[in-house]
């Protein structure tokens, strides 16, 4: 807390075995050096809050969202889920659902009405990433990143849509020439943030660079 | 989806099975979502009995979660990075190839993936003296091309040997015989295979698009769904059994008619760092023809789009003089 934190409980649901552990306590331990001295301990209790779970279907994710609503009201202090990525199982799905749309989409609906269940009775934050795709058979155009193609239910539990985009390394660095051991351009990668509330449309945009020590803009 | 079978659990028998099924309850995931209540009084079977079962079942199957610190302690001391045998590729790659995490070689033909995937094994065995899956699916493998650059390392027989069994080939041809090599890679053929000496540090699928690409494309979901279960079936070996994965892919253009890797942006979310590889335009170039340019594409620890020149004829170089010191090979062969 020290450290500026809130001291939150986190429940991470790894879909797709995308979570760099070893990053994730490399950035954990720079802020917290920063902020509040080098601490093993403090190291420590901040990695004991997370809680990480990993899915390898949509009906095992189905039935750990069930399990984590037991855990959920055992440890008051868990307010934070995030689920990387909702999108994974989407090409499995569709295959296994054959020919009717429903079929296809039941699970993941059933995991999205769970979910919103949980965010009004339990009061947490839900974070889910979801990947771009571009569906075989449909023209390519730069309008259809931005469309979701999972689910109704899950369209509708999203409020806030965060759309990341990465910035092509442009022409700034034209003076360089050709010296390749300069190359250590910043990668700048772009956020565009919709909220459709029902009382509220808004939307902002913000940029930041990823670095050894997190973001930083 | 897991269908409720009598016996699954204490209290699940035939007539409860029966009477479920009438309610349209047939599977774990019908039965842990439902209304308990209504359920109950449905099947006429009492409340407390009914949650009973749901909670065993739902134990049983849903994944069970794990601290963050246990978590890391875990990944400290099995996580290892596997050296590629070439220094300019290891810069690239952050020191090597990471265990757990699947790297990806793009590449048009030609461009060396085959050599390189050929180097990293023979390093991985030979230096390393661990034991390497090589899974063929071009028909590109050949033991004498590994066998010479064994014998750029050692002149022993009997050291080049050890290591070429330590490398241990399969050759299939279609997605469906990957994914049963895969699976039966899972459960149990990893350690049959390493009983011979070394345990298995990486797993090479050289190419893994040659059986996808095929598949993908047209209105079918088929092809995609494959894909993902090849892409899952070897992340789950790569974190259970702490293997690096490296596989080689096709290269395409892009709409705006830049190279970029091949099938789509689905799998392009997979690999966790990816290199495209490309042979060498410059002038300077003409006078080594095995000359390649590896550019990393996406990496969670380097700033993308740096580029390393290396030479594809480093794994067979001449080998190191009786001083010990290294030389490289100047003139091409």
């Amino acid at each position: 807390e020290a450290a500026g934190g809130l001291e939150v409980d986190v429940v991470f649901v790894d879909t797709d075995y995308s979570l760099d552990m070893l990053h994730l306590v490399s950035i954990l331990d720079s802020k917290l050096t920063l902020l509040a001295g080098a601490d093993e301990a403090a190291l420590r209790s901040c990695l004991s809050r997370l809680l990480f779970v990993h899915c390898y279907s949509s009906s095992q994710l189905l039935l750990t969202l069930h399990f984590l609503e037991t855990t959920l009201s055992s440890r008051p202090a868990l307010a934070l889920i995030l689920i990387d990525s909702i999108s994974a199982f989407y090409w499995v799905d569709r295959c296994e659902g054959g020919a009717s749309y429903t079929k296809q989409e039941e699970k993941l609906s059933r995991c999205a009405e769970l979910l919103g269940r949980l965010l009004r009775d339990y009061r947490i934050t839900v974070f889910a990433t979801c990947h771009a795709i571009r569906r075989p058979g449909v023209p390519s155009s730069s309008s259809d990143s931005e469309r979701s193609y999972l689910c109704r239910s899950w369209q509708r539990l999203v409020t806030h849509r965060l759309l990341c985009s990465r910035q092509e390394p442009g022409d700034n660095m034209a003076a360089e020439g050709g010296h390749d051991q300069e190359q250590r351009r910043q990668q700048i990668f772009t956020v565009h943030c919709t909220t459709s509330s029902s009382r509220v449309k808004a939307s902002w945009s913000s940029s930041f660079c990823v670095t050894e020590a997190g973001f930083s803009e | 989806m897991v269908v409720l079978r009598e016996g699954m659990c204490p209290g699940l028998d035939e007539d409860l099975l029966r009477d479920l099924r009438a309610a349209d309850i047939k599977t774990v995931e019908d039965l842990v979502s439902s209304d308990i209540e209504g359920l109950a009084q449905k099947c006429s079977v009492s409340y407390k009995a009914l949650f009973a079962i749901r909670r065993v079942l739902l134990a049983q199957h849903t994944a069970f979660p794990v601290s963050g610190a246990d978590l890391y302690e875990e990944l400290l001391s099995s996580t290892a990075i596997l050296s590629t045998g070439n220094p300019s590729l290891d810069k690239l790659l952050d020191s090597g190839l990471y265990t757990g995490e699947i790297t990806e070689l793009s590449g048009g033909p030609g461009s060396g993936k085959s050599q390189v995937c050929f180097g990293v094994a023979v390093h991985i065995s030979y230096q390393l003296k661990q034991s390497v899956i090589y899974i063929d699916t071009t028909g590109g493998l050949a033991a004498g091309r590994l066998l010479q650059m064994l014998q750029a390392e050692t002149s022993n027989t009997e050291e080049q040997m050890e290591a070429l069994q330590r490398i241990h080939v399969f050759r299939l041809f279609d997605v469906y015989a990957l994914l049963d090599c895969l699976y039966s890679l899972r459960s149990g053929g990893l350690q049959q295979v390493s009983v011979g000496g070394g345990s298995v540090k990486a797993v090479i699928v050289d190419s893994v698009s040659a059986v996808i690409s095929p598949l993908l494309g047209g209105k079918q979901n088929e092809g995609m769904s494959l894909m993902i279960q090849v892409a899952g079936a070897l992340k789950t070996m790569a974190k259970d059994f702490n293997v690096a994965a490296l596989v080689t892919n096709h290269v395409t253009r892009s709409g705006s008619g830049e190279v970029q890797p091949g099938l789509g942006v689905s799998w392009s979310h997979i690999p966790r760092t990816r290199i495209l590889l490309e042979r060498v335009e410059k002038a300077a170039a003409v006078s080594r023809p095995s000359l390649r340019s590896a550019k990393l594409i996406k990496s969670s620890r380097q700033p993308c789009h740096i580029k390393e020149e290396f030479d594809l004829q480093w794994w067979s170089r001449s080998e190191k003089g009786s001083l010990g010191k290294r030389k490289l090979d100047e003139t091409d062969s």
